[in-house]
């Protein structure tokens, strides 16, 4: 059973309990036993005064609808008509003659937060846990249980819409502020609580109906209630929405559009223009793969290597970063965010000061976002302490290298920290391509060295690459995965070889487009065609921002590591003598002033001249160019499988999409590929091949293999 | 019996009120020395039973500032901590307490400390202008909030200054100079001794700018992280006797001579020390610096509160049986150049021992082993630091030349002094 109901003192109560589930979820069975338990209470509802809805669950109230019922969903009519029976439940709970009132102690989520939504109260505790929203255009839909229609009539119009565009949720607190609960209570003695709530509506100290809208003064209410004002909220919800989706997404701009259409309309017709908006949007590709990526960063989230499950990760509670350099500034700042006490070690205190003032600079815009008080800011920043010698590395848990790109030098630091820190403190190294295994050779005790491989910047960038050497002993990964989600990063296990697996695969892009470049193509142009397949940069602005001899160097390395196929353009190495090196330097591809990326310089294009043989680029077009330099990864990634550097297609799609931004609506670079077909893909790389007469092009055996069998990434 | 022992122990720079560290809190600048010298030593705080910081001017927003101090380094929550105040000895007071508590088996482990930010003191209001803001708080409606505001005078505006109100004795109404020049009265201390007096302090301080390196955490300020600051910014590499002699007495225009070149400077600083029981530090392995034999304090006139420290040496030698020639180095705080003066020839007094009953426990003082690094005329006096900078400088100095005795001892505000006897 997953519902129950009982009477106590005439007052009714309706309890969520899923079997054999942590959580809460509207499957359709649960939602077919409200339905028949509320008729029965319909037609009963005499003897009752009030109706009580709980969880059972810790910590969550009702976590939405069964995502996968949602990826289910492959016809409009089947969307619609799933939408509607949602809805006409909910209509009959809010239809009922009693006082009902949604007691929330956990996540409210979707569905769970549209159940409450339909009540005539809803009240919370204070328990941190809880969290109300609705996350649907996260997953490329909007609410369809009434949400569009509920949430503004109960909120008003600019919270609710915030809500339902931005999918976030909010707090406890928030939400009594906004009045999207009527009270807090504490945990302890809720049953209590609730009951005197209950005696007070029965005494009409409430009133029997809540006003469903909380009086507003002022700004919020001409925004909520003028016929101008509303028009004010629904063209800036578009503007934001367009300027953070760039178009790709259409969740938020239905969902806005939703709104705004059935504002005025009753609940009927309101609900059926959300059903008919749901399911336009739930049977699209887009919808579809942003669920699938949904389901890969849950998966992350809890991943545990194959025969690991019995390993307890060690807990870190002090680190020590070797490097005060952008990489290492950035992770302390991580860190100490985190409240783990870090010792950064640098070579002078120049350096060590570079270090505290980025970590610093990170702290000031969390405190103007108000993401931070200042006193939050400064007793996370003093978690940070400098050295210039290993004084404090002795109790250091793990130790985090982030010096400079040299194998020479990282095997000195590597060979100093070894005498320093304790037996069986971690040891990571941050290297962007360097071997792993390598490092670990100068390493008392190697089967402690792994590659923890941070992108930059540190604190935004979600993932993290964690490099298993074959010494690396399953202890070390298990607490190494533990601590980088501890720190709030997505991990993904990457067995050590040149350039592990993003860069790898990136290079191969950023190196197409330079050959692109000194075929003749116009940067601004390349830039922009990779921006509306959806990355969130062009790969010219990437490689500034990376740093121009940053990614040269790590260029180089794959080309002496993997060979002819990775050949730098040669362009890249002329800019670099230039002394284009990108952002940092003002200069790269771009201009920057104070960080903003200005025009393109014009000399890239001067130098691109002389290399370029109309022979190569005649009869390209800009479809053939995005081919050339998705495709090109796509190979890519079937080779890191092939060689078994990670296990499955998905790891390669959370890292793409969380470690370069490749579009999570595309789903991942593999699914996107299996979405064009490998038949399509190896005829493409075999022309292409031809073509520009290179190797690089040449489809690897994996895929080769798969286009024989018919096969795809994921099937 | 156990010994106290003094495991290590780092400081701040020491620099000049309204310079590098401006932007720094008292607490911020005792969470740095807290934290580095636990870095720096390895020592598990878990093992830290209490934490004690002297402090003056205590700053409103950190009530019992090694509470907050603790809980800023990150420390376990677990570990309790209070906040001395004696003066200019509170640096000394935070170490007397915790041997105190060793000795009592209450701690095996105490970290202890001094903090002082001089930047940071606040203005205060005058008690009138206060009134007034109370009650236009008090008052609701517009005419009782000018009807409060009514009394208001000029004169009520003008704030008083918190560190020119702690710097002066409530009792007898001086203020810490005119005390110095009480002294320099008494004994007939020229300026020009003083002003030597001053020069050598300078000097020896520049000259110790590298040793001194050995006691120090480098501190980059925030919020901008520019400034690397590793040496104390008091010292002035370029004294001389014409430049001293060039300033005017500052606590007494007329006839004084006390200047601000011959008195202690207004100053920023933090030191931390690791106070153990012998035996817990020898279950734990750590090389002690040195021990704590013996201190004592003693009471003298406030207006006369520079002679301190010539009470307070015969009663802590006496305390230990020790002769002020066992001591091969000593520390007396340079409060004002004239009052060290004046506390050497009270020792060097055959009568001043004779008066007060401690023949045996006075002598002359060697100059060559006094203050040798320098001392707060040059390095500077943040009032709750001093005293455990002192221990920390002599027990560093006595390690460098393997010396086995030291003396520290302090003038107090109020009227007091303190002695203590460091051994290794």
């Amino acid at each position: 059973m997953s519902l129950y109901f009982r009477i106590e003192n005439n007052i009714g109560t309706i309890e969520f309990d899923l079997p054999d589930s942590k959580v809460n979820l509207l499957t359709a069975d649960v939602l077919k036993k409200l339905d028949a338990l509320l008729d029965d209470l319909k037609s009963n509802t005499t003897s009752l005064k009030a109706l009580l809805i709980v969880s059972k669950k810790k910590d969550v109230f009702i976590a939405g609808a069964d995502i996968k019922e949602i990826a289910g969903i492959t016809q409009k009519q089947e969307g619609e008509a799933k939408s509607k029976a949602g809805q006409n439940i909910f209509n009959k709970l809010e239809d009922l003659k009693i006082p009902t009132v949604a007691v929330i102690d956990g996540v409210a989520l979707g569905g769970g937060c549209e159940l409450a939504l339909a009540c005539w109260y809803r009240i919370a505790t204070f328990n941190e846990k809880v969290g109300i929203g609705l996350p649907e255009v996260k997953l490329g839909i909007v609410p369809g249980f009434g949400g569009t229609y509920r949430l503004p009539r109960v909120i008003g119009l600019s919270e609710g819409l915030k809500m339902i565009v931005s999918g976030e949720t909010i707090s406890g607190r928030q939400a009594l502020k906004v009045g999207l609960v009527d009270r807090l209570f504490p945990q302890k003695g809720l049953d209590e609580y609730v009951g005197e709530f209950v005696e007070d509506i029965k005494d009409k100290k409430r009133p029997a109906r809540p006003s469903p809208l909380k009086k507003k003064k002022g700004l919020p209410a001409f925004l909520d209630t003028s016929l101008l004002g509303q028009a004010i909220v629904f063209r800036e919800a578009t503007k934001n929405v367009l300027k953070k989706t760039k178009g790709f997404y259409p969740a938020p701009l239905k969902a806005i559009e939703a709104v705004q259409k059935t504002i005025y309309l009753n609940r009927e017709r309101a609900l059926d223009m959300e059903a008919k908006t749901f399911a336009e949007l739930a049977v699209t590709d887009i919808s579809k793969n942003l669920v699938h990526v949904f389901y890969l960063s849950e998966k992350f989230k809890k991943f545990v290597p194959a025969g690991a499950e019995q390993i307890a990760p060690k807990e870190i509670r002090k680190c020590a970063v070797v490097g005060a350099g952008i990489m290492g500034g950035g992770i302390a700042q991580l860190l100490s965010s985190k409240d783990i006490a870090t010792r950064m070690k640098d070579i002078n205190y120049d350096a060590i000061a570079k270090g505290l003032k980025a970590a610093y600079k990170i702290y000031e815009s969390a405190i103007k976002t108000r993401r931070l008080k200042k006193y939050e800011a400064n007793l996370k920043m003093d978690k940070i302490t400098g050295t210039i010698d290993y004084s404090g590395f002795q109790n250091a848990e793990m130790v985090i290298e982030a010096v400079v790109e040299n194998m020479e030098v990282k095997k000195k630091v590597f060979k100093e920290i070894t005498n320093v820190v304790p037996e069986d403190a971690i040891l990571c190294t941050n290297t962007s391509a360097l071997s792993v295994t390598e490092m670990a050779q100068v390493v008392k005790n190697p089967s402690r060295m792994i590659g923890l491989h941070f992108f930059n910047p540190v604190h935004r960038m979600p993932l993290v690459e964690i490099i298993k050497t074959d010494l690396t002993s399953p202890q070390t990964i298990v607490t190494t995965l533990q601590f980088a989600k501890r720190i709030g990063k997505t991990p993904i296990l990457v067995k050590d070889c040149c350039g592990f697996l993003v860069n790898r695969i990136l290079l191969a892009y950023i190196n197409e487009a330079g050959y692109l470049l000194q075929e003749g193509g116009k940067m601004e142009d390349i830039d922009r065609t990779m921006k509306q397949f959806g990355m969130p940069m062009g790969p010219f602005e990437l490689t500034d921002e990376v740093g121009i001899d940053v990614g040269y160097k790590v260029l180089q390395i794959l080309y002496s590591g993997l060979g002819q196929r990775f050949q730098p353009a040669v362009i890249f190495k002329q800019i670099y003598e230039k002394g284009y090196l990108g952002k940092k330097a003002g200069k790269g591809f771009y201009f920057y002033k104070d960080g903003k990326i200005g025009n393109s310089n014009p000399d890239i294009q001067q130098i691109g001249k002389p290399l370029s043989s109309n022979k190569l680029s005649a009869g390209a077009d800009e479809k053939e160019n995005v081919q050339r330099m998705v495709y090109i990864m796509i190979n890519e990634a079937a080779r890191c499988l092939e060689e078994r550097v990670i296990e499955d297609a998905a790891t390669v799609d959370v890292g793409m999409i969380m470690g370069t931004g490749f579009p999570p609506f595309r789903g991942g670079l593999l699914r996107y590929a299996d979405r064009v077909g490998m038949e399509a893909i190896v005829g493409e790389l075999k022309r292409l091949e031809d073509r520009l007469q290179s190797e690089r092009f040449r489809p690897c055996s994996y895929l080769l293999e798969l286009q024989k069998n018919k096969k795809s990434f994921y099937h | 019996m156990d010994r106290i022992s003094i495991i290590d122990g780092i400081r701040t720079p020491f620099c000049k009120m309204g310079t590098v560290f401006n932007d720094l809190s008292a607490q911020e600048l005792g969470r740095i020395v807290t934290q580095e010298l636990i870095e720096r030593t390895g020592i598990d705080p878990k093992i830290i039973d209490e934490m004690i910081f002297g402090c003056v001017a205590q700053p409103p927003d950190a009530a019992n500032i090694s509470r907050v101090i603790a809980l800023l380094s990150g420390l376990p929550k677990t570990i309790p901590a209070f906040t001395v105040h004696r003066n200019c000895a509170s640096g000394i007071e935070s170490v007397v307490t915790a041997a105190l508590k060793i000795q009592g088996g209450e701690a095996d482990c105490i970290l202890a400390g001094g903090t002082e930010s001089m930047s940071n003191i606040p203005f205060f209001l005058t008690k009138q202008l206060q009134e007034i803001i109370w009650e236009f708080i008090k008052a609701k409606t517009l005419p009782e909030k000018f009807k409060a505001l009514s009394p208001l005078k000029l004169k009520y505006l003008s704030p008083r200054v918190g560190l020119q109100m702690g710097l002066t004795d409530p009792v007898c109404g001086l203020n810490m100079g005119q005390t110095a020049e009480v002294l320099a009265k008494e004994f007939g201390i020229p300026r020009e001794e003083q002003d030597e007096f001053a020069l050598i302090s300078h000097q020896r301080a520049m000259k110790a700018r590298s040793t001194l390196r050995e006691e120090i955490v480098p501190v980059i300020p925030g919020p901008d992280y520019k400034n690397v600051v590793q040496d104390d910014n008091g010292p002035r590499e370029n004294q001389t006797m014409e430049a001293l002699a060039k300033l005017r007495p500052f606590f007494d225009r007329e006839t004084g001579t006390v200047t601000a070149g011959n008195s202690s400077q207004v100053t920023d600083g933090a030191v931390a020390l690791i106070v153990m029981r012998e035996s817990k530090a020898r279950e734990l392995r750590l090389q002690p610096l040195g021990y704590l034999k013996a201190f004592a304090f003693a009471g003298v006139e406030p207006h006369r509160m520079g002679i301190g420290p010539a009470h307070a040496i015969p009663k802590v030698l006496k305390k230990a049986g020790m002769k002020l020639s066992d001591m091969q180095a000593i520390e007396i705080n340079e409060a004002f150049a004239v009052q060290v003066l004046a506390c050497l020839r009270a020792l060097g007094s055959a009568q001043f021992a004779k008066e007060f009953g401690y023949e045996g426990f006075t002598g002359e003082i060697d100059r060559s082993i006094l203050n040798v690094n320098g001392g707060a005329v040059a390095l500077g006096h943040p009032v709750g630091a001093t005293g455990s900078r002192l221990i920390l400088t002599i027990l560093k100095h006595m390690k460098r030349n393997n010396l086995n005795l030291g003396l520290v001892s302090l003038c107090v505000g109020g009227g007091q002094g303190a002695a203590v006897i460091l051994e290794r």
